[in-house]
């Protein structure tokens, strides 16, 4: 069967804790696939969640013998979509099988067999905070806009972004390769209450600084949030680094998959940072997220295309994005020239 | 041949060199530090872009010489060298760069080191002389019987940079040391169907128990017990945390992982996530090469398969033979000094800094050896009857201005010395 080409590469599309002993469904570009974990060996599977059979759901079976069991005549599939049937024993058989894999506290996906790169983010000795998906009602080029420009940071956010009196004088640097779009955005920080100025470490004379790569194999964006004195351009003493997931469910819904970090270790400022930055700034995250989920789903238009609209300067981002998305993830389906294995990483 | 006298000869501008270079500085003492590159940390600028500090950032630094704000508790590659490039600068430090020390020898009551580079042949002397070439100075290149038939691509670890130009390929690591073990994680990242060699048994724990608390702290922390009793608590907890992973063709030596370090200085393997690939099959154990042939490697237990490209993480050699006169006399069987950190008894006046690369972290005891080294230099030098004198008395004065320091001596050809700028820091 031919499948989109986007699942030629690595998407997150569950979190550790959500796969127990049972499969489970997950949807990637309208694919339903049944990932699970295999017994007493520490590895995960995924197969097309439609038993070739009788087209029965596999994410309703159970797990045996390293194999995911149909649950109507007990087919049973392997990690590497070979096939048994209790009836037929001497047959053999076959299904869609995909390569997965559990890293940073997910399970990733991909079409078994592609050579691709690993979307790796580099997190070493930094502090987990949090681990999310979010499900939007929105196609991923609308999602990924919102979270590629930082105009809306004004109004939309409550405090990771920029004052909206002063957003004209934020500055907003663009830089572009092949395969991905930087964007470096530096200005005044909207007013923060004490608190989150302490724990922060917030510096004097205080720029928010929100620095992000864009790649799109898959479509990610990793963030470097922090704060620098806008006079010495010193840096503050924390600062977060946020990866983000943009994973196509459907045409019409996208999956926000988010791993934010922070430069901090977890014994320092005597156990503060356990117990406060963390649970505060994984709160303050979700916070954010979900006033932008709020925000997209409520868009009069929620088409993919952005050509004709009036745009700004904080646009760029979106635009450049663009192209890549289709040339890139899309590999040219949309009349673009086909660029295979185009995976440039970080 | 130009030659150029000091108080001390600093031979190696890596962390172990420049460690010494800012603790003499202060102290007043004159010195030279030869380097054959022409940047500071050169091994560590060439090091695969991968590649962070195994050891926890404020637990690995240089004497007096913090980690600026933004750097994660496991520094990368960048963030290493810019951080030995800004110790350079703000101790002043100027090596002699490109430089390369093709003997050093005991003439009379000095040492005389001679160079080549593209400044031509040099001499330079001193009464006392710190080798700080680091135990990588030279990559340990195996052989094995048919290499010359592999239609693959051999090279060694000091050759890797990424894992880029392997996307789709096969890959082989061999070694299963902490930079083996990062390197089959990067070539599987950039697309490789990896493998990984692994010759001995070998003890492999989590680089952050429990996720959060560096390894390195527990060997800090509990390295002054005798090693067996150190090993009877380590063991059980790293077994706990890892598990038993001889199913995956990786088993655990007989002997403990602080008793082996002592006897073979093998560390263990601080995992950053190449056993979770292994567990996973998406990384596949192989035991010892036997040999190539063709597109194939033969692993001794009669095992082949065909690969691309064969990375050897196989470690360094210090290679002290390589230069320094009479070094047979002054290393043990791995070639490592057998003193460090203080005069060598059976080399009047020569000390060796950053020869060890124990769980702590190499550069933790680099910057120890460093102070100590510096201190007994100052100590000499100030009690010394020899030709030089330094004025300023051994103290740590920070704030010498540069007209005490020593230097009178020193050959007239030589304005711009590295010990003569002032020693200004914080």
């Amino acid at each position: 069967m031919s499948l989109p080409p986007e699942l030629d590469f690595w998407h997150p599309v569950l979190t550790s804790e959500e796969l127990d002993d049972a499969p489970k469904k997950v949807r990637l570009m309208g694919t339903d696939v049944a990932v699970f974990r295999l017994r007493g060996g520490g590895s995960v599977g995924a197969v097309l969640d439609r038993c070739p059979h009788r087209g029965a759901s596999l994410s309703n079976g159970t797990v045996r013998d390293r194999c995911v069991v149909c649950p109507y005549h007990g087919w049973k599939w392997a990690t590497d979509g070979t096939g048994q049937s209790p009836g037929n024993p001497e047959g053999s058989f076959r299904t869609q099988a995909f390569d997965a894999l559990e890293s940073d506290g997910a399970i990733w996906i991909k079409r078994a067999g592609t050579a691709v790169p690993f979307p790796r983010f580099d997190v070493a000795g930094f502090l987990e905070i949090s681990r999310m998906r979010r499900r939007v009602n929105a196609p991923l080029e609308v999602v990924l806009d919102n979270f590629i420009e930082v105009e809306h940071t004004g109004n939309v956010h409550y405090v990771l972004g920029y004052d909206t009196q002063r957003l004209g004088e934020v500055i907003c640097r663009v830089e572009t390769t092949p395969e991905s779009v930087r964007v470096y955005n530096q200005g005044a920080q909207k007013p923060m209450p004490w608190v989150l100025r302490k724990l922060f470490r917030y510096p004097p004379n205080a720029h928010f600084v929100d620095d992000w790569v864009t790649h799109f194999s898959p479509v990610r964006s990793v963030y470097d949030q922090y704060w620098i004195d806008r006079l010495t351009g010193e840096r503050g003493g924390d600062f977060l680094r946020n990866t983000v997931f943009f994973v196509p469910v459907d045409a019409q819904t996208t999956e926000l998959f988010v791993f934010v970090y922070a430069e901090a270790t977890a014994w320092g400022r005597f156990g503060l940072n356990l117990a406060l930055l963390k649970p505060l700034t994984a709160w303050l995250g979700r916070l954010e997220i979900e006033a932008d989920v709020k925000m997209i789903e409520g868009l009069a238009d929620k088409s993919p295309e952005i050509r004709g609209n009036l745009l700004g300067r904080f646009d760029r981002g979106p635009l450049a994005a663009r192209n890549r998305i289709r040339r890139i993830y899309r590999r040219g389906v949309e009349g673009l020239e086909s660029v295979r294995n185009e995976g440039g990483e970080d | 041949m130009n030659e150029t006298a000091t108080d001390v000869l600093v031979i190696g501008a890596g962390p172990a060199g420049l460690a010494v270079g800012g603790c003499l500085k202060p102290a007043g003492v004159a010195f030279e530090l030869l380097e054959r590159a022409s940047k500071v940390a050169p091994r560590w600028r060439d090091h695969y872009e991968r590649l962070h500090l195994h050891t926890f950032r404020d637990l690995s630094r240089l004497p007096d010489h913090p980690w600026p704000l933004g750097v994660a508790a496991y520094p990368s590659r960048d963030q290493v060298v810019a951080y030995f490039e800004e110790h350079a600068r703000q101790n002043g430090l100027r090596p002699r760069f490109e430089r390369e020390v093709t003997s050093l020898r005991r003439e009379g009551t000095r040492w005389v080191a001679r160079t080549r580079g593209p400044h031509g042949d040099e001499r330079w002397s001193a009464p006392r002389a710190v080798v700080a070439t680091g135990y990588n100075r030279v990559p340990n290149r195996p052989r094995w019987p048919g290499e010359e038939t592999f239609s693959g691509r051999v090279m060694h670890a000091a050759e890797y940079r990424n894992g880029r130009e392997w996307l789709g390929k096969r890959a082989l690591v061999v070694g299963s040391g902490n930079s083996g073990a990062e390197i089959v994680l990067d070539l599987f990242e950039h697309g490789a169907s990896t493998s990984m060699c692994v010759r001995h048994p070998t003890h492999v724990s989590p680089r952050d128990l429990f996720g959060v608390i560096p390894t390195q702290v527990l060997g800090l922390g509990l390295g002054w017990l005798p090693p067996k009793l150190f090993d009877r608590l380590a063991l059980p907890m790293t077994k706990r945390l890892v598990g038993d992973l001889s199913a995956y063709g990786i088993s655990r030596p007989e002997r403990g992982p602080m008793e082996l370090l002592q006897a073979t200085g093998r560390v263990p393997l601080l995992d950053i996530g190449t056993v979770e690939l292994i567990r996973q099959g998406r990384v596949t154990v192989y035991p010892g090469i036997e040999r190539f042939d063709g597109s194939d490697v033969v692993f001794v237990d009669g095992r082949r398969a065909a690969f691309d490209v064969v990375v050897l993480a196989t470690g360094y050699h210090a290679a002290l033979e390589g230069f320094l006169d009479g070094a047979e006399r002054l290393v043990d069987g791995k070639g490592h000094p057998t003193a460090f950190g203080e005069e060598h008894p059976d080399a009047p006046g020569l000390y060796f800094v950053g020869y060890r690369n124990p769980p702590t972290g190499a550069i933790h005891d680099i910057a120890k050896e460093a102070v100590r080294v510096a201190k007994a230099i100052a100590h000499a030098a100030t009690t010394a009857t020899t030709t030089t004198a330094t004025a300023t008395s051994t103290a740590k004065s920070s704030t010498t201005s540069s007209g005490t320091t020593s230097g009178a001596t020193r050959s007239a050809a030589d304005p711009a010395d590295s010990g003569e700028k002032k020693g200004a820091r914080t």
